[in-house]
């Protein structure tokens, strides 16, 4: 028996590597799934927060007998006493919250909670706002922390002095939200001795604890469930306040508890990509390499951190330095969000990257080929720019000018990297009872992924049946543990669990074979639905046949991550855009997106096509339309719905194409959920100044802004 | 909660020069209200509130809705939207039907009422009295889909399938009007939906797949 089982070649796959439709498709696409939303339990009560709208306010009264007395209403609770200060807006805006029999009679106690509040001191809610002179001190912590310098700023000046152009900007990108479709929340159904929690969540096995500590109970008293979930982004770890607000509901009602934020609450509380402020200085030489270059990163993840990788991002620059901080604001943490930072260093750096190339008269894919370090880019450059028409365009040196009805065309680049592969932390059950039916269990969620299927798909593969002959078990606690899905690891922490248990389910079934058919463990060929001895003629017998070899006693073995399964090392991706821009308006259209990027087997082309096209749009979305926007003198947040805070539709929908890297050597299993969302904002900027001069600094890309960049260059 | 020093204001609301922030933070205060989000509008007194909410559910009417084909009578208050009476006054519920921006935004709650697609969650459910409702589970079942939903698995066009049933629902009236709709017609009769995860190429392909399938019987 082999102990380390080994990925087939991938012209040997009979299901991977191909594309195939999804487990959940049907129940989706009848509205059979059930979300946590769309749970319903006997006796369940309606759960709602109460929130105030102002950041850095203090809570003079709180008056809740008007909401107690709505009929209808079951409780009425503070959470915010008279004397509390509010000190940032977010999750600290909860000031009570309410249960009641139907969620009409919940939203009328919400309104009739009356309080009062005074002494609104600035808001602080922008960069400028903290850092002016004399600014309070928002949380008392000072307005400004984990300041870091890295190099020589001065090494770097002097390097620049042999630059052939040098160039100094600043580069300014908004708050984003996740903007899951399903807003966050839970069910808690709690009867005093065990609890099932049915949640909106991106780490199920990791919430267990969370939810057992809220409610007092024993870990193994918890159970959590989330067979599908309406989106997550990086917004859906932990439980929340929400979260626990939702258990302590429940162990005073002993009722079954559903707490759903709607969606300005959603907005208001529930995470986003923090926002960057960047300078940058630096310059190359004749041949369009970097000699230097400096950034100074101001992080804006409100009272949170940001994110915010190392610079120079993707491009090697030998003299290069850093000022890097965190500026905090009255508002929510930012939370992770598809490659945490990536996407906001992509533009500062992409944008800076081009601009240099135009100052010296040099093409910008030339000028970032001789920039990066990894041949795979240059491939990838090589792909997208053929793709995209980029040999033919007239205008590769300098931007373009309008045609005679105002409208310019343009093309532009960008880059992505992530960490491949997975991690420890998955173990996988593969059952199969004697009458042939096979379940592969974990208990990993599904964001919309694909991972539901890729349980199934990988156990189908390896015993060689249809992927309808595989039944998966996802998304409960109670099954073997996962990790949580967050920096595109669920696939590499997955996949090789489920090749390691799927290996284990075949050998132990051939075990079986040996005494009927002869061959030793491992000379067995299983191929649509049927084994034979390696290479010898016909298929013998039926996969039923095989099963009933196991008389009476189910076969289960387990399976755990094996780190020689998935891939390691670094990601790697290019994507191109293609744009018109009406001069005359300064409306930007998006015409065409490509993209290829390296991904190991590609374990389902179809959803991995999905996931590349959804990380296009999330970044064409994220360069046109995006912004959260609050009131700098109130402290208010304006884009609390989405018809203030726009994504993109239909109508914005580029042609979007996928080229899967066909040439990525490694037979090994990884995910791509990060990659494709961190370069297609930045390749549109550029594509929108080869246009037509318009060089866009800040996000997102509104006629305004167009145009006033284009009288920049006037 | 530690309390702070107090902090300057940003201007004295007792001022002669009131700033913005201020005028509205006294006017707040003048009329005793909370600013509470969401509430800003419906910041009703206690009396009122109280006055209001017996009136509402005193108000209950009965409501006869013809809902997948079914005739169903349901208690509703006369401000209770079509949405909240699919997912919330049927018993069992009708939950696939999704509640996103409950504010006409998104599409993911759409429906068809006599065929038409509309926001369920800016319709009243008293006003649609001898109305028929179509909703995703009157198009088909998970082993009866109709041509629509076929092509949504087929063409991978739902990932975290949040949005899908409004996109089903839509791209189903689209193929009712539109025999064989172009690419455009087909981004226009589906653009008052939203989809987050980013599934709209595969969702036009899935919407063409069917037309050409079902000849633009929508079903
Ligand atoms: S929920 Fe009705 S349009 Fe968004
Ligand atoms: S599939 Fe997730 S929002 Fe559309």
């Amino acid at each position: 028996m082999s102990p380390t089982p080994k990925w087939k070649p991938r012209g040997e796959m009979t299901l991977l590597n191909t594309g195939y439709a999804r487990l959940d498709g049907p129940d989706k696409v009848t509205g059979r799934a059930v979300y946590s939303h769309d749970v319903r339990l006997p006796r369940q009560v309606y759960a709602r927060l109460v929130l105030h709208s102002y950041p850095r306010a203090e809570l003079t009264s709180l008056d809740l007998e008007p909401a107690r007395r709505i009929p209808g209403v079951v409780l009425v609770e503070a959470q915010k006493a008279a004397g509390d200060e509010l000190v940032y807006l977010g999750d600290d805006s909860i000031v009570a919250y309410v249960a009641a029999e139907t969620p009409e009679a919940a939203k009328d106690a919400a309104r009739a909670v009356r309080a009062a509040f005074r002494d609104h001191y600035p808001p602080m809610v922008t960069r400028e706002q903290s850092l002016s002179p004399g600014a309070p001190s928002i949380t008392g912590r000072g307005n400004t922390s984990g300041a870091r310098d890295r190099g020589d700023e001065a090494a770097v000046d002097s390097a620049l002095e042999g630059a052939a152009v040098v160039v100094e900007q600043v580069y300014e990108l908004p708050i984003q939200h996740h903007v899951c479709l399903e807003t966050h929340g839970h069910v808690v159904d709690y009867d005093g001795e065990s609890a099932t929690c049915y949640a909106s969540t991106q780490a199920v096995s990791g919430s267990v604890d969370e939810f057992a500590r809220n409610l007092g109970l024993p870990a193994d008293k918890v159970r959590v469930l989330t067979p599908v979930m309406g989106g997550g982004f990086g917004a859906k770890f932990g439980i929340g306040l929400e979260g626990a607000i939702c258990c302590l509901i429940a162990k005073k009602l002993l009722r079954p508890v559903h707490l759903m934020l709607d969606r300005p609450q959603e907005f208001q509380m529930a995470g986003n990509r923090s926002g960057t402020w960047v300078r940058m200085r630096g310059g190359i030489d004749a041949q369009g390499r970097l000699v230097g270059q400096f950034a100074e990163v101001d992080r804006l993840g409100g009272t949170g951190g940001g994110a915010f990788p190392l610079m120079p991002y993707i491009y090697a620059c030998e003299t290069n330095a850093a000022r890097t901080r965190s500026v905090h604001t009255a508002l929510d943490s930012n939370r992770a969000m598809r490659a945490p930072g990536h996407p906001q260093a992509s533009f500062a750096q992409e944008s800076f990257l081009d601009e240099l190339a135009y100052a010296a008269g040099l093409d910008p894919v030339e000028v970032r080929k001789v920039n990066v370090e990894s041949d795979v880019y240059r491939r990838h450059l090589d792909v997208v720019a053929d793709a995209i028409g980029w040999d033919a365009h007239p205008n590769r040196t300098a931007p373009g000018e309008a045609g005679a009805d105002g409208w310019a065309e343009g093309i532009g680049f960008g880059l992505a990297t992530w960490r491949a592969g997975g991690r420890p932390g998955c173990e996988v059950e593969v059952r199969i009872t004697p009458d042939g039916a096979v379940t592969s269990s974990c208990a990993v969620q599904d964001l919309g992924t694909g991972s539901r299927t890729l349980v199934a798909a990988i156990i189908a593969e390896e015993l060689g049946l249809p992927l309808s002959a595989v039944t998966a078990r996802i998304g409960d606690s109670d099954l073997p543990p996962s990790v949580g899905s967050g920096g595109s690891v669920t696939t590499g922490a997955l996949a090789p669990a489920l090749k390691v248990a799927a290996h284990r389910a075949r050998e132990a079934l051939e075990q079986r074979l040996v005494p009927v058919l002869g061959a030793e463990v491992g000379d067995y060929e299983w191929v649509r639905g049927r084994v034979r001895v390696a290479g010898e003629g016909d298929m013998t017998m039926s996969f039923g046949e095989v099963c009933a070899l196991l008389g009476n006693q189910p076969l289960s073995v387990r399976g755990e991550y094996d780190g020689s399964l998935d891939a390691d090392g670094s990601l790697h991706g290019a994507q191109a855009a293609r744009v018109r821009v009406d001069t005359l308006t300064g409306r930007v259209e998006v015409l065409d997106m490509v993209a290829t990027h390296d991904q190991g087997i590609p374990l389902n082309r179809l959803a991995l096509t999905s996931q590349i096209n959804g990380g296009m749009i999330q970044a064409l979305s994220y360069g046109l339309l995006e912004e959260r926007v609050l009131d700098a003198e109130m402290g208010w947040l304006l884009s609390d719905n989405l018809e203030s805070y726009k994504i993109a539709g239909p109508k914005e929908m580029p042609r979007l194409r996928v080229i899967l890297d066909e040439d990525d050597g490694r037979n090994l299993a990884t995910g791509m959920a990060e990659a494709p969302v961190i370069p297609g904002h930045s390749a549109i900027a550029n594509a929108i100044f080869n246009a037509c001069g318009a060089r866009l600094r800040s996000l997102p890309f509104t006629p305004d802004r167009v145009l006033a960049a284009l009288a920049e260059r006037a | 909660m530690a309390k702070r020093p107090r902090e300057p204001r940003e201007s004295d609301p007792q001022g002669p020069d009131l700033s913005r922030r201020s005028f509205l933070v006294s006017a707040g205060s003048a009329a005793a209200g909370s600013v509470l989000a969401g509430g800003l509008a419906g910041a009703a007194t206690a009396a009122e509130a109280q006055e209001s909410t017996d009136g509402r559910l005193a108000g209950l009417v009965n409501v006869r809705l013809k809902i997948n084909g079914e005739q169903r009578t349901v208690a509703v208050e006369p401000r209770t939207t079509l949405l909240s009476t699919l997912r919330h006054r049927l018993d069992p519920a009708l939950t696939g039907t999704k509640e996103v921006c409950d504010r006409g935004n998104c599409g993911a709650c759409t429906v068809l009422v006599d065929g038409r697609p509309v926001y369920s969650c800016l319709q009243l459910a008293c006003t649609l009295e001898g109305s028929e409702i179509t909703t995703v589970e009157g198009l088909g079942s998970p082993d009866d889909m109709s041509d629509v939903q076929q092509a949504f698995c087929d063409k991978d066009a739902s990932m975290c399938g949040f949005c899908t049933p409004g996109f089903v629902v839509a791209t189903t009236a689209c193929l009712a009007k539109h025999a064989a709709p172009d690419d455009a017609t087909i981004r226009h009769e589906l653009s008052g939906n939203l989809c987050r995860c980013g599934t709209y190429p595969h969702i036009f392909e899935a919407a063409a797949s069917a037309a050409s399938k079902s000849g633009g019987r929508g079903r």
